[in-house]
């Protein structure tokens, strides 16, 4: 019964969009008579380079005779007029302009020689006799080359004529009627108003309409009901959710590191800035140049430098063993390929290893503008709700108040801060910094870089329970204490020091040893005689999230836990928030000096055991970054004054700016015994300090860049300077070297070709099913040729023109007549338009699965509409977070109450482990970039609405409903369910339907032939009538419609 | 799972759902719309009535038609199992050749990690005289039956990463797997069960997650479908509560109904496809159970399978595997991840082999005497090798992308060869090299398919599964 169908016809039927192949056979025809009313450029041509010739070379020529030299085959370019007229090997020209007859390009095309045929058989693109047909008719008009369409900036077209102007309510009905005019189509009536006002709910907020706002639309007889809808909807913070989702489609956004481990990230401040960022319709040009640089902005505000969560949205690989460089380099490439998809609309990708086949990017541009983004590392900063900001300035008020209320108290208070300051001039002995192997750590899988300084920073898997060891590269004469400091880096959590989610660390033991330069494997331990530190916080318990199952009472203290040879005791560096965050030290001196004739060559072994038992979780509390080094004085002691105080002193006191003269007389009024009081009031202040969130940014450090070979991190090519490539925009004429602003800047400038248009192309993809030119991630050569090319490139005008405004272009989208049409799709236009790109019709489309979950909550009467916050956690399979389903356990810390039931949006997404119903109905995992969904209509999604938990459970809510607010009646009863999911009202037939399976199921529950407890969870008298309702409200959420935007 | 494209290019999600309709949807609708529906098929110029899943004839008449791929994740020994090595127990304890590691990046191990001689005694068996070590006494029964390259290499080293690159062809996240692949160029024969079904047995999922099975840019419904062999084989298969098999009937004629009321009115053919879904998911509440339930098999079957509570769930998964084949079930991968012996080598390997052996080798014997493994393809193999040289003390070796090996048993294959060979240390392939590119190449010309040909249009470039690489193997072809 099934006929088969070879892949090849598949494969063939495939070389050409739908709507392109249509045109292409109606010109094909057209050109055949010789005759007709074909579109005609001002030139009088017939065939235009751009709309017929370019998709044609495109597809079946340039990948040998293209941009890519590397490839090219006879030395014959057909991308450019020059080249393709100019002799190539043969010794021909491929085109002479204005004769067809001999130009070698068509003779190749028609010759029967099948050593000469192009193309070559092999490559199997032979062309069209429709195709050589065109190519014949371009050359015989003379040749003429446009650039690609795309690479030229929009021009405003002028807005064409059509048949019925009192049809065009604005110039998008303009152009959609001068097509459809053309077509011999008529565009649909109005669609009626429920079927509207869902539509714009689905559309602009994502949730389908109450029935209050339904009645209050239909009885709305005032002129401008439409447009107040349009208002109200686009006020809503709800149109934030809605179209902030798109964009994080096109971020990548998740709440994982994806990879083996797919460790729980915390980025939902960038999620919620995306959202916020939306509601107030920050111009899309900001948009883009605050998530690109908004760390380079002047004095940038947090939700600036939040924004650059958008390039760190990429996956982190901390499996064991990795080389972290190379990963970094794979997220680089992942942030290029974002850049291309969301923001430029092009597919950048193939550059990374090679110069474009199609597209004449090259593979140095690829790299130039790569050097814009890699100078960066790879930040987590602390972040704040608005009301936690408020507090912490409060704090900080607070303190400053209590210190300027010492300072008038005690007038003699800066003779005191002088002899003080007099009296810890000494910083203790000299030190000298070891450097040290890095290889033998090794065994853990955690990578130890060396830096120039001589410290050691961690990074890639982090085990929770090891010891690291580390032997110094050359030996020293005599060596009396070791001292450990403890540094701040950008690429550990919140700055470091240390790996933990909050930056800290533990040092569970310190042990040295010591060997004979000549003699390194004869390594003793040494024996250390005490310890201090610059911060010995008081003993307390781990944080849960360090259990490592032991059910010992591991605790963090003062420095001498880590030399006192218990496993559960570790010296802890935490001074609470806000203060965390700073470089320490610790000094172990020795029971007696250590020195041998040939050198003393020294071992550190950091035990950190104060992790938890999970190593494929947030659960490490180790070094980050650190360093040795050693004194020969005896009796050395850590320093007890605070690195940055230190810094402050070496500054001569009349120098000191405020922020510095701050951090001595801070520190300086702790050494005061009489000053107890105010200094308990000033701790007691910063211990309401909020926890606050950390949030993955960009922070600017130099790095050089070199072109990668094949796109390999180990072939490094020569370095690159940062650049633009020629083919888009010309570069900022400003003559400073420029910067990731100059690039984000760049990118939305006025005259960028792409930027604008594929702005304007996803947001029409998302309202109409499918953009103006199907292949939204990609303008380049190769993308489909745009339905309405005109209407795009006045999209794109009007959009720069007004300001970068989304919601202005949303406005004139939804307003028009184009959108507003029914989407009743008769035999007639089915015929004559299958796929809808003519829009004779209104747009019929499933909606997203966010909003398919969202819709079901809603008519359920579930759905908590808070805003923003961390991700939630609703039901799931709990075996899908354990191994063997996942590769390590994960936690899934089901929400409670109505947390249960927040926006789609707000769904904790794991990489690996995408939430099932999400999945099922096409929402990207994260991986990349996409700018495009698919959507697919499969088994697998009527499982997931008629049996996942929550779909009962709306299906019961709904039920509860009916009954208490549905009305007394059957029928009242039916219509109010009816209108929850699907805004209008139901027909007879449907009633009909409807008011049979409930009459079948009531008989069944009263007979006790089914459980109406089990189904509706309710007991007593009214079970059966709730459980039969419960199936019809369940038969309500899985109607077609009730997921469908119609 | 991710970031589809059934839109590029003229594969429109109408035509797609069109051709389901019309291909699986029995459905009564009314005269009209199938009518229309008809009509707009052939004016899309299809003169063939499919779905995305229906059987499509591939390029040249296959070898093969289904794959049972089992991924033993994590990277199992080659030296200790199918790699018999001499030269590397002779120099256990001493440091390999500098020229050898020239270049060399390992995931753990030091520079000067010494070699580690072999931990089991190997011996040639069958007629074929193939060598295997101790640890697989069963597949020994079998091997003359089975294809071993002995050749393997990949381009990763990081378990995550060379996963994705078995799985897909390509370390970057995104691109289709084979099984989905496979699914896109050939359909599937099972209407009532997903055409790519997935296990994971192991100790803990896959490193690379649900990529190993997904479908990168292809449509959607050629991802993997995971099953589970406890509870509920697919997620959501079972009723809610208080919903029985009654109720559900009632309630989808109603959906049924309601549904082809609205498609009377609007005349979009995704409402088809929408009743012909759920349709489906009904007869897959009832077909999935069945064909998961082993106590319908003998216990004969069930001896030479291993299948005893209590034993691992890998045995009973190659059963299952078998069971869906028979189903019409295209692929069936099972990702048994527990081969990551950084330490612990020898306890570790004996476990494994216990655990997998007995029913890898039963899988081939069964398919044989059902006829079956002449149009089966049967795929053994972890995403790399390990190293000669030793990690940690002396039981434990690290990841080893350069030489590694798999077996194949099925049709078009010479079986009972090994092909290829690795130098004395087992580091590197000395002749023969078969590439993950080149093993894909060759799976996709047992199935049918001219790997340069079974193309996919996305992003403005054809992308396939052997990206700019791949050769067939036809040295192991019969």
């Amino acid at each position: 019964m099934m006929r088969e169908r070879s892949v090849e016809e598949v494969a063939r039927s495939r070389s050409f969009p739908r709507a392109g192949r249509l045109a292409l056979a109606v010109l094909a025809a057209f050109l055949a008579d010789g005759a007709g009313a074909g579109e005609t450029s001002p030139s009088g041509k017939t065939v235009r380079f751009n709309r017929d010739v370019r998709p044609i070379l495109s597809d079946k020529c340039f990948q040998c005779h293209g941009p890519d030299a590397t490839q090219r085959k006879g030395k014959l370019r057909l991308d450019t007029a020059h080249d393709a007229t100019s002799p190539a090997a043969s010794g021909d020209p491929a085109i002479i302009p204005g004769d067809a007859e001999n130009s070698e390009l068509i003779l190749r095309a028609t010759t029967d020689d099948a050593d000469a045929k192009m193309p070559p058989a092999k490559v199997g693109k032979p062309l069209t006799p429709e195709e050589t047909k065109i190519l014949e008719t371009w050359i015989a008009e003379g040749a003429e080359y446009e650039g690609h369409w795309a690479f030229l900036p929009p021009e405003r077209p002028e807005t064409p004529q059509v048949s019925r102007p009192e049809w065009v309510r604005n110039p998008i009905d303009a152009f959609i009627l001068h097509r459809l005019d053309g077509e011999g189509l008529a565009p649909s009536p109005e669609a009626d108003r429920p079927t509207l006002i869902r539509r714009l709910s689905l559309d602009l907020i994502g949730l389908p309409p109450t029935i209050a706002e339904v009645d209050a639309f239909l009885a709305d007889d005032r002129p401008g009901a439409y447009e107040r809808l349009v208002d109200r909807l686009l006020d809503s913070p709800h149109y934030g959710e809605r179209w902030g989702r798109v964009w994080l489609d096109a971020a990548r956004y998740a709440d994982s590191d994806g990879y083996e481990k797919d460790k729980p990230r915390f980025v939902h401040f960038y999620r919620d800035w995306v959202v916020g960022a939306f509601n107030r319709d920050l111009p899309y040009d900001r948009f883009i140049v605050e998530q690109l640089a908004g760390d380079l902005l002047p004095s940038p505000t947090q939700d600036q430098v939040v924004a650059t969560g958008f390039l760190r949205n990429s996956m982190i690989n901390e499996e064991g063993g990795v080389d972290p460089e190379q990963f970094r380099v794979e997220a680089m490439f992942d942030r290029m390929d974002a850049v291309g998809k969301a923001v430029l609309g092009l597919t950048i990708q193939c550059a990374q290893c090679h110069t474009h086949k199609y597209d004449p990017i090259t593979h140095e541009d690829y790299y130039r503008m790569f050097a814009f983004l890699n100078s960066v590392d790879e930040a987590a900063v602390a972040v704040y709700t608005p009301e936690e900001l408020h507090r912490r300035e409060e704090i900080l008020k607070g303190v400053a108040a209590i210190e300027e209320g010492l300072r008038k108290e005690n007038p003699d208070w800066a003779d005191r801060m002088r002899s003080w300051e007099e009296s810890v001039r000494d910083p203790g002995p000299s030190w000298s910094v070891v450097r040290t192997d890095v290889d033998a750590n090794n065994g853990s899988g955690q990578k130890h870089t060396l830096l120039e300084d001589g410290s050691l920073l961690a990074s890639g898997y982090a085990p929770t329970l090891h010891t690291a060891q580390f032997t110094a590269l050359q030996p020293v004469a005599s060596v009396s204490a070791v001292r450990l400091e403890l540094l701040n880096d950008p690429s550990l959590p919140l700055s470091g020091p240390g790996r933990s989610t909050k930056g800290l660390l533990a040092l569970t033991e310190f042990h040295v040893e010591a060997a004979p330069a000549d003699k390194p494997n004869e390594r003793k331990e040494v024996a250390i005689a005490w310890a201090t530190a610059d911060v010995n916080p008081p003993e307390a318990e781990l944080e849960p999230i360090f259990d490592d199952k032991s059910k010992r009472r591991r605790v963090t203290g003062p420095i001498a836990f880590a030399i006192d040879r218990k496993d559960e005791t570790a010296w802890g560096i935490d001074a609470g928030p806000g203060r965390r965050n700073v470089p320490r030290k610790a000094v172990f001196t020795f029971d007696k000096p250590v020195s041998f004739p040939s050198g003393v060559v020294l071992t550190f072994k950091l035990t950190q055991r104060h992790g938890g038992w999970n190593s494929d979780d947030n659960q490490n509390n180790n070094f980050g970054r650190f360093r040795f080094s050693v004194a020969e004085a005896p009796d050395a002691q850590a320093d007890p004054i605070p690195v940055a105080v230190r810094e402050a002193l070496a500054v001569a006191p009349e120098a000191r700016t405020a922020v510095l003269a701050a951090a001595v007389f801070g520190h300086f009024r702790t050494t005061v015994p009489e000053w107890a009081e105010a200094n308990e009031r000033i701790e007691a202040l910063w211990k309401q300090h909020p926890e606050g969130a950390s949030q993955l940014v960009l922070r600017e450090r130099p790095r050089e860049t070199h072109r990668l070979e094949r796109g390999d991190f180990l072939k490094p090519a020569e370095p690159v300077q940062p650049g633009f490539p020629a083919f888009l925009n010309p570069p900022p004429t400003s003559e400073a070297a420029p910067t990731r602003l100059t690039f984000a800047e760049w990118l939305v400038d006025r005259k960028a070709p792409t930027t604008a248009r594929a702005a304007v192309n996803r947001v029409w993809q998302s309202y109409f099913g499918t953009g103006l030119t199907s292949t939204s991630e990609d303008l380049g050569s190769q993308c489909e040729t745009p339905s309405h090319p005109e209407l795009l490139d006045w999209l794109a005008v009007e959009f720069m023109d007004r300001g970068w405004s989304l919601k202005t272009l949303h406005r004139l989208i939804v307003e028009s007549n184009a959108y507003r049409q029914a989407s009743r799709a008769t035999p007639e236009l089915l015929a004559k338009d299958p796929f809808n790109r003519l829009l004779a019709r209104g747009a019929r489309v499933r909606a997203d699965a966010e909003v398919v979950r969202d819709v079901m909550l809603a008519a359920g009467g579930l759905l908590d509409p808070t805003i923003g916050g961390p991700s939630v956690n609703p039901p799931a399979p709990a075996f899908l977070f354990q191994p063997p389903s996942s590769y390590g356990p994960k936690a899934w810390p089901e929400s409670a109450g109505s947390a249960r039931y927040r926006r789609a949006l707000y769904t904790f997404r794991y990489r690996s482990i995408p939430y099932p119903m999400l999945q099922a109905f096409d929402a990207p995992n994260g991986d990349f970039a996409c700018v495009r969904r698919a959507r697919s209509n499969t088994p697998l999604q009527a499982l997931a609405l008629l049996n996942e938990p929550m779909a009962l459970d709306a299906a019961r809510s709904l039920a509860t409903l009916v009954l208490k607010e549905g009305g007394s009646t059957e029928a009242d009863r039916l219509v109010y369910a009816f209108r929850r999911c699907l805004a209008r009202k139901p027909t007879a037939q449907e009633v009909e339907v409807l008011s049979t399976l409930l009459r079948k199921q009531a008989e069944r529950f009263a007979s006790g032939e089914a459980d109406p407890a089990k189904l509706s969870g309710v007991a007593g008298e009214s079970a059966a009538e709730h459980a039969s309702w419960t199936v019809v409200a369940r038969v309500l959420l899985n109607l077609d419609e009730t997921i469908t935007k119609e | 799972m991710n970031c589809q494209d059934r839109l590029h290019r003229g594969h429109d999600p109408l035509d797609v759902s069109r051709r389901w309709f019309l291909g699986q949807c029995g459905v009564g609708l009314g005269a009209m719309a199938f009518r229309e529906l008809l009509a707009a098929d052939a004016r899309a110029g299809s003169p063939t009535a499919s779905g995305p899943m229906a059987v499509k004839a591939p390029h040249f008449p296959p070898k093969v038609k289904r794959v049972i791929f089992l991924f033993m994740a994590g990277g199992p020994s080659h030296l200790e199992m199918f790699d018999s090595k001499p030269q590397l127990a002779k120099f256990d304890g001493t440091l390999p050749p500098a020229e050898l590691l020239k270049g060399y990046r390992a995931a753990f191990i030091n520079p000067d990690a010494k070699l580690l001689g072999p931990k089991f005694e190997f011996g040639r068996h069958g007629q074929s005289g193939t060598e295997l070590s101790e640890l697989l006494p069963h597949l020994a029964r079998v091997v003359d039956d089975v294809t071993v390259v002995k050749g393997m290499s990949t381009d990763a080293f990081n378990h995550a990463p060379g996963q994705i690159m078995m799985s897909t062809g390509s370390m970057i996240f995104g691109r289709p797997s084979l099984g989905a692949w496979t699914c896109y160029g050939l359909g599937s024969e099972a209407n009532d069960l997903p055409g790519f079904v997935v296990f994971s047995t192991g100790k803990k999922g896959p490193s690379g997650g649900n990529s190993n099975w997904g479908s990168g840019f292809l449509p959607t419904v050629y991802q993997g479908v995971q099953f589970r062999t406890g509870g509920d084989p697919v997620l959501y298969l079972s009723n809610p509560e208080g919903v029985d098999r009654q109720v559900q009937r009632d309630s989808l004629d109603a959906i049924h109904s309601l549904d082809a009321q609205r498609l009377e009115v609007m005349g979009d053919p995704e409402i088809a496809t929408r009743i012909n879904s759920y349709e489906t998911a009904f007869q897959m509440q009832m077909s999935a159970p069945d064909v998961m339930d082993l106590s319908r098999e003998p216990q004969h079957v069930l001896d030479m399978y291993g299948v005893e509570p209590g034993k691992g769930s890998f045995a009973g998964t190659c059963l299952l595997a078998r069971r869906l084949l028979e189903r019409g079930v295209r692929f069936v991968e099972i990702f048994h991840e527990a081969w990551d012996q950084h330490g612990n080598l020898t306890a570790d390997l004996k476990n494994n082999c216990g655990e997998t052996d007995q029913a890898c080798a039963a899988l081939v014997q069964d398919l044989k005497q059902r006829g079956m493994l002449e149009d089966t393809l049967v795929v053994w193999g972890g995403e790399f090798g390990r190293t000669p040289m030793v990690q940690g003390g002396s039981d434990g070796r690290d990841h080893h992308p350069n030489a590694f090996t798999m077996w194949m048993a099925g049709g078009g294959l010479k079986p009972g060869i090994s092909h290829g060979e690795t130098d004395d240390l087992g580091f590197s392939v000395a002749r023969d090299k078969v590439h993950v590119h080149d093993l894909n190449a060759t799976i996709l010309h047992l199935l049918g398919f001219d790997h340069t040909r079974l193309n996919y249009r996305f992003q403005g470039r054809d992308f396939r599964l052997t990206d700019v690489h791949g050769r067939v193997v036809n040295e192991i072809l019969a």
